[in-house]
């Protein structure tokens, strides 16, 4: 087995007297995808804006390709490779797709100037090496749908050499068709085999459908981890509902 | 249905129905129709020879700051201290060209006057635009305080230095100073050449009537062609939309955002300052109400050009229509004496909020009605 691209030991963050993370462990390696699973609460947001520059970890380490980093802004975290695609997805509506793929990045001129039709090209190239074709890159990010930002926001982080993606709940305010062209999207990337994606979810279907690897969170702990043959489906409910037997929660509900 | 995919949904359009989507069309439209109907009123006047260098004298007037207003409202901002600006700076210049420059610095040229003038300007544009990032207000309201600072900082300066709250007859500086000259003197001299050559611009005794344009006409082709070139073709055009239409998703791609809004309020302060700059070396007067309720104006002028007030949009091209519109209007009063001037502010108020209604329907079509 190959080394993990991205390794996370004993992670702590206190926010003043509040532990949001008590001690986190997460492997990720390169072309599997890692599962983040947990309720509300559990510390997967913490989790995610430690790894992406937000956040500086109180206690534990963060290991590049077995090196120890600091992350001290969400540039020196993306320049390590780690490319975080947020919920709102850090996209300008009334702006075109290639404005919204190069933000911050253009690739400029002798004079300054905006390289327009490359990045337009550029811009079309990859959001087609994930899944879409899009036959107008200059038209207005408002007109796409919420699966094609996705896209967007996943190619946009890929080209600007992620190592490892992070997604922040891609499917959660999606219908059911679009939640399925994600998924597509996320084994597309997966498939390259030179990217780690940690997938975070509410969903159990679909984290079973695309998931190599699981870490299950709870009040800020790692409460379970494991492959996906290692963990049942009851095992996987019990950890999702923070640890809870299921048979419990059913005698709760049954009692009022 | 099962060779649809969602590229396909976007129909595709023809040039014309694309031209006739842009969002500088209105503003196109109610250009054309008051140049139309001002002519038919005016019985021509109003593009005559001299007629047609007054309305460009204002219409670039109010060009240059609309411009600056509404490169700052496409990243999400307002200037309300536009027209304290213009009164300021114009009293700053002719104060040192009458009184020398500050610390005992020796006779004031036009040049010198002009750069120290334009240096505290752009000071008090970073301090606005630092103020409004490092606090998080509304420029709205940080601005509105620098209109009556600003404002009152001049009358103050008048009365304490000058004595009176004017000065008037200074020297013609443009008649010695090729740099007064390039800001209050003549520009185009060859379109009015070529007029009167082809048997037209003849006064009542047959000779040359006009002999140029005012000068802010070019300095307002040029503010306009450099605005129009960085949004549409530079990096830093991309940062400005991007401030304006999601200042935290421009941030999480690497985009300095207070970089740009700071820029872009000392922008304005420089519009407003060149607008100063034209009129005092034109006219060789200042006066401590100069400038009054232009920020309005301006901003006015870039919400009938189709920019959007919540940020992330707006067309230069458009701005220029706009600066027409209102500019014709407004001195439509003097080539058709039979109207009351004051309806100039009723037609201005229907089309700002026609304007608006008609920029709120084009962002829809962009986002999709959200």
């Amino acid at each position: 087995m190959s080394d993990p691209y991205l390794r996370v030991e004993g992670l702590v963050k206190r926010f003043g007297p509040f532990t949001a993370l008590g001690g986190v462990d997460l492997e990720v390696y390169p072309g599997e995808v890692h599962c983040l699973l947990g309720d509300n609460g559990a510390g997967k947001s913490t989790l995610i804006k430690t790894l992406s520059g937000v956040h500086e970890p109180t206690k534990g380490k963060i290991y590049i390709e077995g090196k120890p980093v600091k992350f001290r802004s969400p540039r020196d975290a993306s320049d390590a490779g780690i490319g975080t695609v947020y919920q709102d997805l850090a996209i300008n509506q009334l702006l075109s797709v290639t404005r919204n793929f190069f933000m911050g990045r253009e690739l400029k001129g002798s004079f300054g100037t905006l390289r327009m039709d490359e990045m337009n090209q550029i811009a079309h190239d990859e959001m087609l090496k994930i899944g879409i074709d899009f036959s107008d890159p200059t038209q207005a990010v408002g007109t796409m749908s919420g699966g094609q930002r996705q896209t967007l926001a996943i190619a946009r982080a890929i080209y600007f050499g992620a190592k490892v993606l992070i997604l922040d709940e891609p499917t959660s305010a999606l219908g059911q068709k679009q939640q399925m062209g994600v998924l597509k999207t996320i084994k597309k990337v997966r498939a390259r085999g030179d990217i780690g994606i940690i997938f975070i979810t509410h969903n159990e279907i679909h984290s079973r459908l695309v998931g190599d690897r699981f870490t299950f969170l709870a009040l800020g702990q790692t409460i379970g981890s494991g492959t996906n043959s290692e963990i049942n489906d009851e095992e996987m409910r019990r950890l999702m509902s923070g640890g809870a037997e299921m048979g419990d929660l059913k005698q709760e509900l049954a009692a009022i | 249905m099962a060779d649809q995919n969602e590229a396909g949904r976007l129909k595709q359009e023809t040039a014309l129905q694309k031209l006739l989507r842009r969002p500088e069309i209105g503003s196109f439209t109610v250009m054309l129709i008051i140049i139309v109907a001002l002519s038919f009123a005016s019985e021509g006047k109003s593009f005559n020879a001299l007629g047609l260098k007054n309305n460009i004298a204002i219409i670039a007037q109010y060009g240059i700051i609309a411009t600056g207003a509404a490169v700052l409202m496409i990243a999400g901002e307002f200037d309300l201290s536009i027209g304290s600006m213009i009164g300021f700076a114009g009293m700053a210049m002719s104060m040192m060209l009458k009184w020398g420059l500050p610390f005992g610095m020796g006779e004031a040229t036009p040049f010198t006057a002009f750069i120290f003038t334009l240096a505290m300007t752009l000071i008090f544009g970073w301090l606005i635009g630092t103020v409004v990032v490092r606090s998080g207000l509304s420029s709205f309201i940080v601005t509105l305080a620098f209109l009556f600072f600003l404002r009152g900082v001049t009358e103050v300066s008048f009365r304490l230095i000058n004595k009176s709250t004017q000065i008037s007859g200074l020297p013609d500086y443009k008649e010695e100073s090729w740099f007064a000259n390039l800001l209050g003197g003549d520009v185009f001299g060859w379109f009015y050449d070529l007029w009167f050559m082809l048997g037209g611009n003849l006064n009542r005794k047959g000779a040359q009537w006009v002999d140029g344009f005012d000068a802010r006409f070019l300095w307002w082709l040029i503010i306009s062609a450099v605005a129009y070139f960085i949004l549409s073709r530079t990096q830093f055009g991309n940062w400005i939309f991007a401030t304006g239409d999601n200042k935290e998703a421009a941030r999480a791609n690497g985009v300095p955002v207070n970089r740009v809004k700071v820029t872009l309020f000392m922008f304005t302060a420089f519009c407003a300052t060149m607008f100063a700059a034209c009129q005092v070396f034109d006219t060789n007067t200042s006066d401590a109400a100069k400038g009054n309720l232009m920020e309005l104006f301006a901003i006015a002028i870039a919400v009938v050009g189709g920019t959007l007030m919540t940020g992330g949009f707006g067309s230069i091209i458009g701005v220029v229509f706009g600066a027409i519109t209102v500019g014709l209007v407004a001195n439509a009063v003097f080539f058709i004496p039979a109207i009351d001037g004051a309806w100039f502010r009723v037609f201005l108020g229907a089309i700002l909020l026609a304007a608006v209604f008609a920029n709120e329907r084009i962002r829809k079509r962009i986002t999709g009605g959200i």
